[in-house]
């Protein structure tokens, strides 16, 4: 049984910023949030549904942006055509989250905000340089997703903010990109991304779940993607899915099969 | 509409039936449909959406309703294993679990049927590889899973002849 809370059902953007605060924390699908509340770690007073607020759903490109609204679901994302047709790495990567209910229930927003490490939906995001913007009563600010992933289960917003929506940047030519995970529990061991943009030759490689927090490196072109560099570079986290020395390994491995399957593909 | 609260009315389409209680915030999907509707044919185990035995649809899609607010479920329908058979008529789901072996102990049946009938109602034709995706989130200690995914196939494979 869950500890007793209130519930507040918010209709409009601006109720639901007068309702969230330091012990009134949002809700979502509730994934993250009722296995934290039902294991005890976490006892707020209020849950501040934000599922029936119009500015966090919905897929547009607007301008040169995909914007993917925080409330949709990990099923909607990997199915919508927008998603399909732009960045079909992410599509592959939501259809490959957890199981098919937690796909079902489980946010794109609601990912982001809770920082689980071992994760799959930040990693392919910083590949793409997507930017989280975040509504306070104070107005909006936008912050890249790779700062808004701030630490372990700890996220760049403030009590007073909701996540509205994240934005992939898609002008100039289609990027290249790869993610290839390696999992043996519910969750990610290890996440690797990789983006190409083929104008100017440069890769992001970013590396998830295995440490706390995704990792970064930029690559003048896919050729010099330095596998070694970045397996003696990553700050694995050990648990029960591996040591430290075999989480680089992996790490290793893994980088290498993202860049052989990046050229096998060709552009 | 917005004051939080610690109970609410609700209205829900339980199996086909309206059902009109009022519940606690906290009220899981599972607690409702179990204690207060005594359907107990949904089972629940891990409480971490990682097993799958407490899977329902929530308008047609299977969600673990061990991690999910009954006040979620206001105004939409909700489906369980109780659903599927009629006057003593197993569903074809059920019949092929029975053909095809694909229970021993019977305790992740309810929430393997139920993952099922998601899937075939949205796409009865899967085809295999589908279905075993569809169904990894899942846990089976007795029966090794194929012939759970063979009973699943057969009767997409019956549904697939049946379109032609
Ligand atoms: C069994 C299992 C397997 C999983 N496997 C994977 C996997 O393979 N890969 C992967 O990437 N993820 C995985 N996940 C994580 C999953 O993606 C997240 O649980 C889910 O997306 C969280 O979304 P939610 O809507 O349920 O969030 P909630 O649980 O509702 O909320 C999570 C947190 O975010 C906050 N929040 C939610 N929405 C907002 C908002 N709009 N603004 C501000 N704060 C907000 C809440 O206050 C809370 O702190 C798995 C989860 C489970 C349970
Ligand atoms: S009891 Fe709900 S998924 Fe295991
Ligand atoms: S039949 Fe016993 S757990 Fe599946």
């Amino acid at each position: 049984m869950l500890p007793p809370f209130r519930l507040a059902r918010p209709k409009t953007l601006d109720e639901a910023l007068d309702a969230i605060g330091e012990d009134q924390v949002p809700y979502c699908g509730g994934t993250e949030l009722l296995l934290a509340m039902g294991a005890g770690l976490h006892r707020p007073d209020v849950l501040v549904d934000v599922k029936r607020l119009p500015e966090l759903a919905g897929i547009r490109l607007d301008g040169n942006d995909l914007v993917i609204g925080a409330t949709e679901r990990h099923d909607r994302v990997a199915e919508h055509p927008l998603v399909r047709e732009h960045v079909p790495m992410l599509a592959a990567v939501e259809r490959a989250v957890g199981n098919a209910r937690v796909r079902n229930q489980g946010s794109i927003g609601g990912n982001l905000c809770f920082a689980e490490p071992k994760s799959d939906v930040g990693t392919a995001l910083i590949a793409f340089q997507a930017v989280a913007t975040l509504v306070s009563p104070g107005g909006r600010r936008a912050l890249s997703v790779e700062e808004f992933i701030a630490g372990p289960y700890y996220s760049a917003k403030e009590p007073d903010e909701l996540l509205v929506d994240v934005r992939i940047p898609l002008g100039g030519p289609e990027v290249r990109a790869e993610y290839v995970k390696y999992q043996i529990m519910e969750r990610p061991t290890l996440g690797v991304a990789i983006a190409h943009e083929p104008e100017t030759g440069a890769c992001r490689v970013v590396v998830g779940a295995v440490g706390e927090v995704p990792a970064v490196w930029t690559f003048a072109a896919p050729d010099e993607i330095d596998a070694d560099t970045i397996a003696s570079e990553v700050d694995p986290t050990p648990d029960l899915t591996g040591s430290e020395r075999y989480k680089r390994h992996v790490t290793g491995v893994y980088v290498r099969r993202a860049v052989d399957a990046l050229m096998s593909r060709g552009s | 509409m917005a004051e939080p609260r610690t109970e609410f009315a609700i209205s829900v389409e339980v199996n086909g039936t309206t059902v009109e209680r009022t519940v606690e915030s906290r009220s899981l999907l599972i607690d409702f449909l179990r204690s207060d509707l005594a359907l107990t044919g949904t089972k629940v185990s891990c409480e971490l959406q990682v097993c799958g035995v407490c899977t329902v649809l929530v308008d047609g899609r299977p969600v673990s309703s061990c991690t999910y607010l009954t006040v979620d479920a206001d105004g939409r329908s909700v489906t369980t294993v109780e659903s599927l058979s009629s006057g003593g008529k197993l569903h074809p789901l059920q019949e092929a679990f029975v053909d095809c072996h694909a229970l021993q102990c019977g305790f992740c049946t309810p929430g393997f049927l139920m993952m099922a009938k998601g899937l075939l109602d949205a796409n009865p034709g899967a085809e295999r590889e589908e279905i075993v995706e569809h169904l990894e989130g899942n846990i089976c200690r007795c029966t090794g899973y194929r012939p759970i995914v063979e009973a699943v196939e057969s009767v997409a494979r019956q549904q697939r002849a049946e379109a032609k």
